[in-house]
């Protein structure tokens, strides 16, 4: 990675605040940065809202709901009649959530695309990365998409502890690590039915989202952990009134808690919150944290000195992120001249868009350009989110499709002019020989082709 | 199919030769090479040296594939402790939730019956199950177990697998089915052009003229180069434009790596992987599901490999296994022993090698999980020094921490 960028372009700071810090220059961003690059960036830093009607989480639990009575009265016609038609109705509310997901995935990355605060957006979707969910199971799929809109972005330029606990309390993430019939054995519901401690999420939230993995804790803090959060729940939305986050108080293990040697002795839902609260504020979080953001925005071995003055604004102003950013931005450490990082797929989607601004693009190109280029929304299949890596994004196979997208949208804009498009996204910062080879390509679909593939572009 | 591509190539092959005229030497060399092997689309050095390879050993050509289940599978819900009074006691509801009889194994274990496949190997004494192995990973993390796994050096190394040591050690080459290299076959020591990666694209293709055009382009960024090199071997290898619409499926996956092995250029071993094994909650519906799911890819992959099986050793490992007691949810969790299979008819199989350590709450690991009693990678050097003949000394270089074992896993 930084050996070939010795003989690579450097990076104007204009270029860096607009294309390392934010999803890529549309229209005459570059200009408007050029002046104070450091200003521009701070000034980048807003609430994002969705502008949007998707539906929220309550809805998508009604229509869970919805649909399940239905399925439930399709496989009793099933028996009586000849299903093929029912099969079919099946078929089409299935797809209707699938369809929701899509667009609800699609709205964002549009959003993304013509935002003017896209450095913002970029923050958004480090964080809803770090907070992976994913589609597994018919519930998720609606589920997936509503997080980053309900817990991570109203809480985006916040204090960290704030987000943990809006997340750790959203039904997407009780959910998909299974919290939400996780109970304690001890608890006055074990005296009814048999329940348990189900791990997951407590492990998680400390190796992925707070301490990481070497952030020094064990395995009796896991499980105190989960005990702590024993009771967090989701309505029933069949046998209860309403929907979203629940405490089931009748669940959750009595007694006091011992996590990372500090006593819990809270009762109810008080006691995992308080414990969120101080992992949020622990050191290793910051420096986990941290460390994560500038390996994303920055470089894969970013410099400790980067790091620690980010640690420490974390620790002196109550893990406040625009803060934090705030100092990433002033960092000299962060302005290297030369490339760091290869785009990820959805960086690379973004910032190509944004550079060549068609006048519509459909929702559907939009998600499947993300999917078949490995990075479908809400799918990295793990909770780790995906990869940061360059070794993970640029392979063989993966460059080969990256071709072959760039080849399709630059067939798709019409008369796409890639001089325009060049100056638009890059600037000045271009090698000679790709300049050279845009200008001399034999169309405009193989010149916006090689720029959108061009090394300027596919690092930042 | 590719035999029908080939006067077509030739054609493209040669107006690619007067554009690189153009470009400057080393690609008209690398040219003339690919030119010269005729193949597929474009050819790049990668096929002309496994074609040298393939010819050197024109019989005897031993495979490996190593199959990584991602998500930590439950290995007693797979290769069942029938014999162990404890397992029904410790997982009163998971150990009644089969649908179907088990499939006996001798000692008193039984296979899951979402494998009837992998049941009729071990039947035709092709098939090795290993209970109790652990790759010595002593916490519960998903992601560093994986990369401990893949590393295989008692430490974690993002930039060096065992598989491609050992690759590096004997000259092989490899093809991971995957969008770029996992750990486990990357090396800084491993020639570029021995290790590929491939994965099925949606898209259509470009027009050729543009690898030309990038090949000049990526002049000064060597990584670029290197992957458009690699991808370009491969390219037209698969036939994958259009026809399959469930791209991306375990089934097709195993199918196209099965022929990226057997074509005439194909690869001494490779890679696949399949997530989904994370089964925290209802885990009898969900392993039932993806136990069916990588049965039915191997017996895709067996029937691509056609004779080729004689030869070829499958590794199917996961990161660690599950707690020994069920949880509150049906499922179970992050445990440490967990199982290995190798299958092939290269495999001297049917039987059930590992000592069973017991479930009694002092035999387990930290009283919740099942003890490990072996290494996989001393099983994993075993299956290098007797399929692919690695010394004592190569040995050290890919498993710098442990020993192989003294058993015979492979058909003599």
């Amino acid at each position: 990675m930084s050996e070939n960028s010795m003989s690579s372009t450097l990076i104007s700071r204009e270029s860096i605040a607009v294309n390392r810090f934010g999803y890529g220059a549309r229209g005459d961003e570059l200009a408007h940065a050029k002046a104070d690059p450091k200003k521009w960036l701070s000034s980048q830093l807003q609430t994002i809202e969705f502008s949007d009607n998707q539906p929220s989480s309550d809805d998508v639990f009604v229509a869970h709901a919805k649909f399940q009575k239905q399925k439930k009265l399709m496989k009793q016609q099933q028996k009586q009649a000849q299903g093929s038609q029912a099969q079919d109705k099946n078929k089409m509310i299935k797809s209707a959530a699938r369809k929701t997901y899509m667009k609800m995935s699609a709205a964002s990355l549009k959003q993304a695309i013509t935002s003017k605060h896209s450095v913002s957006w970029r923050l958004l979707d480090f964080f809803s990365n770090h907070f992976s969910v994913s589609t597994s199971g018919r519930l998720m799929v609606g589920l997936s998409p509503t997080l980053e809109r309900e817990a991570i972005a109203p809480n985006l330029l916040g204090n960290f502890g704030e987000m943990l606990l809006a997340v750790e309390q959203h039904p997407a993430m009780l959910i998909y690590l299974n919290n939400e019939k996780s109970f304690g054995a001890n608890s006055r519901m074990s005296k009814k039915r048999k329940v348990g401690l189900n791990e997951n999420l407590a492990r998680e939230i400390m190796e992925l989202h707070t301490l990481g993995v070497n952030g020094g804790y064990s395995q009796t803090d896991v499980i105190e952990l989960a005990k702590g959060i024993t009771g967090w729940s989701v309505k029933n939305t069949k046998k209860e009134h309403g929907t979203g986050f629940v405490f089931r108080t009748y669940g959750h293990e009595p007694g006091a808690r011992i996590l990372l040697g500090k006593k819990y002795a809270q009762r109810g839902i008080m006691q995992g919150q308080q414990m969120l609260r101080d992992l949020a504020m622990h050191p290793s979080t910051a420096k986990y944290v941290c460390t994560k953001i500038a390996h994303h925005f920055v470089s894969e071995n970013p410099a400790q000195s980067l790091i620690e003055k980010m640690q420490k604004t974390w620790l002196n102003n109550q893990g406040n992120i625009k803060q934090v950013m705030l100092t990433l931005f002033d960092a000299e450490e962060a302005w290297l001249e030369s490339p760091q990082k290869f785009k990820t797929p959805r960086e690379f989607v973004i910032s190509s868009y944004r550079a060549i601004a068609p006048n519509r693009i459909n929702d559907r190109t939009l998600f499947n350009s993300l999917t078949n280029l490995g990075q479908m929304p809400f799918n990295a299949g793990s909770p780790a989110g995906f990869s940061d890596e360059e070794s993970d994004w640029l392979g063989a196979s993966a460059l080969m499709a990256r071709v072959e997208w760039s080849s399709l949208v630059s067939a798709q804009v019409k008369r796409i002019n890639a001089e325009q498009v060049m100056a638009t996204a890059l600037g000045s910062s271009i090698s000679q020989n790709t300049y050279q080879m845009v200008m001399r390509a034999e169309s405009r679909q193989q010149a916006s082709t090689l720029l959108l593939m061009s090394p300027e572009f596919q690092r930042r | 199919m590719i035999d029908n591509k080939n006067t077509k190539n030739d054609q493209q092959a040669s107006s690619l030769a007067s554009q690189l005229e153009k470009t400057d030497t080393l690609s008209r060399r690398k040219f003339i090479k690919m030119a010269g092997a005729g193949l597929a689309v474009l050819s790049f050095p990668m096929s002309s040296a496994l074609a040298f390879e393939t010819k050197n050993n024109p019989k005897h050509n031993p495979k490996i594939v190593w199959v990584l289940l991602r998500g930590a599978l439950d290995s007693m819900h797979t290769i069942v402790p029938t014999l162990d009074a404890q397992y029904a006691q410790l997982r009163p509801k998971l150990s009644k939730s089969f649908k179907s009889p088990l499939l006996p194994l001798e000692k008193g274990f039984a296979l899951h019956p979402s494998l009837p496949n992998l049941h009729q190997w071990y039947q035709e004494k092709s098939l090795l199950p290993i209970v109790a192995v652990s790759s010595g990973y002593p916490k519960r993390s998903h992601f560093d177990g994986q990369d401990f796994l893949e590393s295989g050096k008692g430490e974690i190394d993002h930039d060096s697998g065992w598989l491609a040591r050992a690759i590096e050690v004997k000259n092989k080459s490899a093809l991971a089915v995957a969008r770029s290299t996992p750990i486990s076959l990357r090396s800084s020591l491993v020639n570029a052009e021995q290790v590929n990666t491939w994965y099925p694209s949606k898209f259509k293709s470009a027009d050729e003229d543009i690898y030309v055009a990038l090949n000049k382009l990526y002049q000064n960024d060597e990584a670029l180069k290197e992957k458009l090199t690699s991808a370009l071997a491969v390219k037209g290898l698969v036939d994958d434009n259009g026809q399959n619409k469930r791209k991306g499926k375990f089934n097709d996956l195993a199918k196209s790596c099965a022929k990226l092995m057997t074509t005439e250029q194909g690869v001494d071993c490779a890679m696949l992987e399949l997530g989904g094994w994370d089964t925290h909650n209802n885990q009898s519906t969900r392993l039932a599901r993806k136990l069916t799911e990588l049965d039915s890819g191997l017996a895709e992959l067996k029937a691509g490999l056609g004779d080729e099986w004689q030869n070829t050793v499958v590794i199917i490992g996961t990161e660690f296994g599950r707690t020994a007691k069920e949880n509150g949810t049906g499922g179970t969790d992050h445990g440490t022993a967990s199982a290995l299979f190798l299958a092939g008819g290269a495999v001297n199989g049917g039987k059930v090698k590992g000592r069973w350590p017991g479930l009694k709450s002092e035999e387990l690991f930290e009283q919740r999980d099942l003890m490990p009693t072996s290494n996989s990678f001393s099983w994993f050097a075993s299956v290098l020094s007797q399929h692919w003949q690695l010394s004592e000394q190569e040995l050290q270089q890919v498993f710098p921490q442990v020993k192989s074992y003294d058993e015979a896993l492979i058909k003599s």
